[in-house]
């Protein structure tokens, strides 16, 4: 089984070998500098990853309260008119009741 | 009718520029070199607290106005200002530390800035509790209150010069790049237009609930018994 697995790899090596054209190691990307970017990448995005999601949380935070007492103002005004429709109602029926006695 | 029709026309200033802040925000300013992309907070966090110590000042004002004059208009000013405050207030409560949990590594240093901040904001809150549970006669004890969380707004600009704080001094934003302060006018913008479009809300509901109180006592002249019945039935 393994040696099925590599086999390809190994033909593709021993033409590459046959044909003159090496694998060159690319300068300055060794394994150590690969593996070093890396893990400054990972730090980078998991910052921005933690970054964003304090951002969330205070534009969340920030735009709910102005909406609750949007919400609050919003019922107050309902309550308000209700309240002046109540009384209105009940003047009007208070003066037109003696009237008609 | 412009008591009315301003604060429509005020939420429909912040309803385009806000969109207009927000991409400008995150898609046009770059990320600040020290304090990464979590500085963003600072174009709703700023401006907010700008807002806050703004109607400190005029809650302040207008209280002090009300006692001198006793006018309605100043009253009802001060009261929408005061629970503007609030607001305002626990907004910036909220995203500093969650700015400084990022930045500082802690939510809460303690430092003057942050302790006067939450002094006004404990402040506006007695003031607003006072005006709605206070006994006949507290109005004027709550406008002494709204009087001091005004001289506390000063302080809370200059504790960073008087005291060594983790918040960052005043010539921060003075100095901005201007492609930081072309994010922080629409956001101040949108933020401002909301806060006075709900203010002028607030004021008008207070008048009209003094001309209702009014109301209530004359028709208790007119028919007695019919508005004592209403106001069992309320």
């Amino acid at each position: 089984m393994k040696t099925m697995l590599f086999e390809p790899e190994a033909k593709q090596a021993q033409q590459a070998q046959d044909s003159g054209d090496e694998y060159e190691a690319v300068e300055g990307l060794d394994r150590a500098a690969i593996e070093c970017q890396r893990s400054f990448e990972a730090v980078a995005a998991k910052k921005t990853a933690s970054d964003y999601s304090h951002i969330v949380w205070a534009y969340g935070v920030l735009w709910s309260l102005f909406a609750i007492y949007g919400v609050l103002l919003w019922r107050r005004g309902q309550r308000l008119r209700n309240d002046v429709q109540t009384l209105r109602t009940r003047i009007d029926s208070a003066r037109s009741r003696p009237e008609s006695t | 009718m412009m008591a009315r029709t301003l604060p429509i026309i005020l939420l429909l200033f912040a309803a385009v520029v806000f969109p207009l802040s927000v991409s400008t925000i995150f898609l046009d300013v770059g990320i600040e070199r020290q304090l990464g992309t979590v500085q963003k907070i600072f174009y709703f966090h700023v401006p907010l607290a700008w807002i806050m110590m703004l109607y400190g000042m005029v809650c302040g004002i207008a209280a002090a106005v009300q006692l001198r004059r006793e006018s309605r208009m100043a009253e009802a000013i001060a009261i929408a200002a005061g629970e503007m405050v609030i607001v305002a207030g626990l907004g910036v409560l909220i995203t500093g530390p969650i700015w400084g949990h990022a930045s500082w590594g802690k939510a809460w240093t303690w430092d003057a800035r942050q302790i006067t901040t939450g002094l006004l904001w404990l402040v506006f809150v007695a003031y607003v509790l006072v005006r709605r549970y206070g006994a006949a006669g507290s109005e004027r004890l709550a406008a002494a209150l709204a009087i001091f969380g005004a001289v506390d707004v000063p302080i809370i600009y200059y504790a960073v010069k008087i005291w060594k704080t983790t918040h960052p001094s005043n010539d921060v934003v003075a100095t901005l790049p201007p492609e930081m302060w072309a994010a922080l006018w629409p956001a101040l913008g949108a933020l401002l237009a909301t806060a006075t479009a709900m203010v002028a809300v607030r004021a008008r509901q207070e008048l009209a609930e003094m001309d209702l109180d009014d109301a209530w006592v004359e028709a208790e002249d007119i028919a007695p018994a019919a508005a004592v019945m209403v106001k069992g039935d309320a």
